[in-house]
């Protein structure tokens, strides 16, 4: 099984990927990691005619702790941004998150750029991205524009990237210190797509909840931020009762689709309970701030 | 334009071979380097099948594209062994009948030398976690989780006691080797 | 796979009974549509070039319209194959007064089979739905003043 035939570059700048992406726009798929772009051209179910392989542009491969967050190029691996101490002390939910995207052999060539721009429903970069209300650098022939996580997601596997753009950063911004995270999911097996999954993250001052945030990947065609549910966290002493009423919020703010790996009604009761338990877990992490 | 001259190093040895920028880096191994070891099970990136190693990282060669390929340091299930001397991932699955029809045997060997070797001393939870990626049709994985767990005793020993097994286990092929 | 929605047209029913059953409205809302001709009187040969993203197939096949009682109801059937799989489907329309406008109600049974079908379970139901509500979309625009 082999792909229709492309013509294939492989630039060694991300001028010379955006120039390609010019002059082939439509007819143009940008290859980073290649782990959900090739499965569909190896059973032809896309069949670009222009492959733009990205992968020699080592200048997009970097991971930055700059104005109060993570900033990874789009080609930064995975599993690299998975085993990095600055990750993992600036932004563990997303580390956390990482860990359950696919299997280590798809982290270590799956890039952050290339879950965000294949935008997969069930990607768990996107909940974080929406969660952390990150952005995105897109380079096209008019130059950089920065698109945030708000206005990036469409719809299934679209973002409002132009056919001409190639993604070239991710912006994470990174909680205070003290906050408390939670990454949860349920899949049938490890490594599966999450049938759903919620991050959270808690801050706390003098007891009260100060910020919370809650994204969720499987129960809708994008990433869910549960605002409604973060509203009713904000201002309130954390208890069982309050993570349960933030359950039902969440509930209410998903329209999951079934299909025959699980019901949307069982897509939307999982949603909720595993918001109660990430609130749960993630006030177990948090460290008061004053 | 469609077809490259493409030079690949696999287990230490350089092949070269004139493909399609189409042809996947498993199909190359297979056809433009005779090394069938490395095998296609499902050419979507499930099952794990063609499992090797690109500078020391497992990845699925069925994912990649030959001309991908070039400048990087492969290894394959023919790496490990040397000559007739088993490599003690590929024993401790001998030993502990980890192999059935041994068709997704060499995905799940190459696995387990990148894990182990990042993972010297691997807890059974995390072991089966790293082989998730890797199916089995026939074996129902408990002999494999075994057989891993023995392999990181072995290869623990080996290093606390002689000076290491005659094929690297670093994963990087060394110059001039097998 | 059962689907089901109802929308609002801003026209009365007369007219928005013609426009579903205009080809032009069709050719134009049509999700994909490359080429749709008139075989026969309500049956239409059709190509599709219908996707999300990079994963696009090309079908072709019939439309066909029967039941019809106008100006309230017909039902709608699909019927197309490619290289990515087939699909098969009916919608039963059906059209009611609603204020100045009218409420259409449409409810819908496909099956899609094939590779895409195999491979694009987690998101069929839902891209079903996103393209029938192009579809709609795309209906009330051309009905509530051309488009």
């Amino acid at each position: 099984m082999k792909p229709a035939v492309f013509e294939y570059f492989s630039p060694q700048t991300a001028e010379e990927a955006v120039a390609l992406l010019g002059e082939y726009g439509d007819d143009a798929k940008v290859l980073a990691g290649g782990q959900s772009l090739v499965p569909l051209m190896n059973m032809r179910l896309a069949r670009p005619a222009v492959v733009v392989d990205i992968n020699r542009i080592e200048s997009l491969a970097y991971i930055r702790d700059e104005d109060g967050g993570l900033r990874f190029g789009a080609l930064t691996r995975q599993r690299a941004a998975e085993r990095s101490p600055l990750v993992a002390a600036r932004c563990p939910l997303l580390r956390d998150a990482l860990r359950l995207v696919g299997h280590v052999q798809i982290r270590n060539r799956g890039t952050i750029g290339g879950s965000i721009a294949h935008a997969d429903p069930a990607a768990e970069l996107t909940a974080v991205l929406a969660a952390l209300d990150g952005e995105v650098t897109a380079r096209g022939p008019q130059g950089d524009r920065v698109i945030s996580a708000r206005e990036l997601f469409v719809t299934y596997l679209t973002t409002s990237l132009e056919p001409r753009e190639l993604l070239v950063e991710a912006r994470f911004p990174a909680p205070p210190h003290g906050a408390g995270w939670s990454w949860m999911e349920v899949a049938r097996r490890h490594g599966d797509f999450a049938l759903a999954g919620v991050g959270t993250v808690l801050v706390l001052r003098r007891g009260m909840i100060a910020d919370a945030r809650i994204g969720l990947i499987g129960v809708g065609p994008t990433p869910v931020r549960a605002a409604e549910a973060e509203r009713g966290l904000i201002g309130q002493s954390p208890s069982e009762a309050l993570w349960e009423a933030a359950a039902e919020a969440v509930r209410g703010a998903v329209s999951p689709d079934g299909d025959i790996h699980a019901s949307a009604e069982y897509r939307r009761h999982v949603a909720g309970v595993l918001a109660q338990r990430a609130l749960r877990e993630s006030l177990s992490r948090v460290q008061e701030a004053a | 334009m469609g077809v490259r001259e493409i030079t690949v190093r696999i287990n230490g040895k350089t092949y070269a071979g004139r493909a399609e920028v189409r042809k996947t880096l498993a199909d190359f191994i297979r056809e433009d380097c005779g090394l069938t070891g490395t095998h296609l099970g499902c050419e979507h990136g499930v099952c794990g099948a063609c499992t090797i190693l690109m500078n020391g990282d497992a990845v699925r060669s069925c994912l990649l594209f030959a001309v991908q390929a070039e400048g990087a340091d492969l290894m394959t299930v023919e790496g490990l062994a040397d000559g007739d001397q088993l490599h003690p991932i590929q024993q401790a699955y001998w030993d502990h009948h980890a192999l059935q029809c041994g068709f997704c045997t060499p995905g799940f060997l190459m696995t387990t030398q990148a894990f182990l070797r990042e993972h010297p001393h691997p807890t059974e939870r995390e072991i089966r976690e790293a082989l998730a990626g890797n199916l089995c049709r026939c074996t129902g994985y408990q002999n494999i989780v075994k057989a891993v767990a023995a392999a990181a005793e072995m290869l623990a020993a080996g290093r606390s006691g002689a000076s290491g097994g005659a094929a690297g286990d670093d994963g990087v092929a060394s110059e001039g080797g097998a | 796979m059962k689907l089901e929605g109802t929308n609002t047209l801003p026209a009365p029913v007369e007219t928005v009974w013609k426009t579903i059953n205009d080809p032009e409205a069709l050719r134009r809302c049509t999700p994909g549509l490359k080429e749709l001709k008139e075989v026969g009187p309500d049956t239409y040969q059709a190509t599709l070039q219908i996707g999300v993203a990079a994963v696009k197939g090309t079908y072709a096949g019939t439309l066909a319209i029967t039941d019809k009682r106008a100006p309230a109801h017909y039902k709608i059937s699909l019927d197309g194959s490619g290289g990515a799989g087939f699909m098969k489907g009916e919608g039963i329309v059906d059209l009611e007064p609603h204020g100045d406008g009218t409420l259409l109600k449409w409810a819908g049974d496909i099956q899609i089979g094939g590779l895409i079908a195999g491979v694009g379970q987690r998101m069929l139901g839902g891209i079903g739905k996103m393209l029938i509500g192009q579809f709609f979309k795309c209906l009330e625009d051309y009905v509530g003043g051309g488009e």
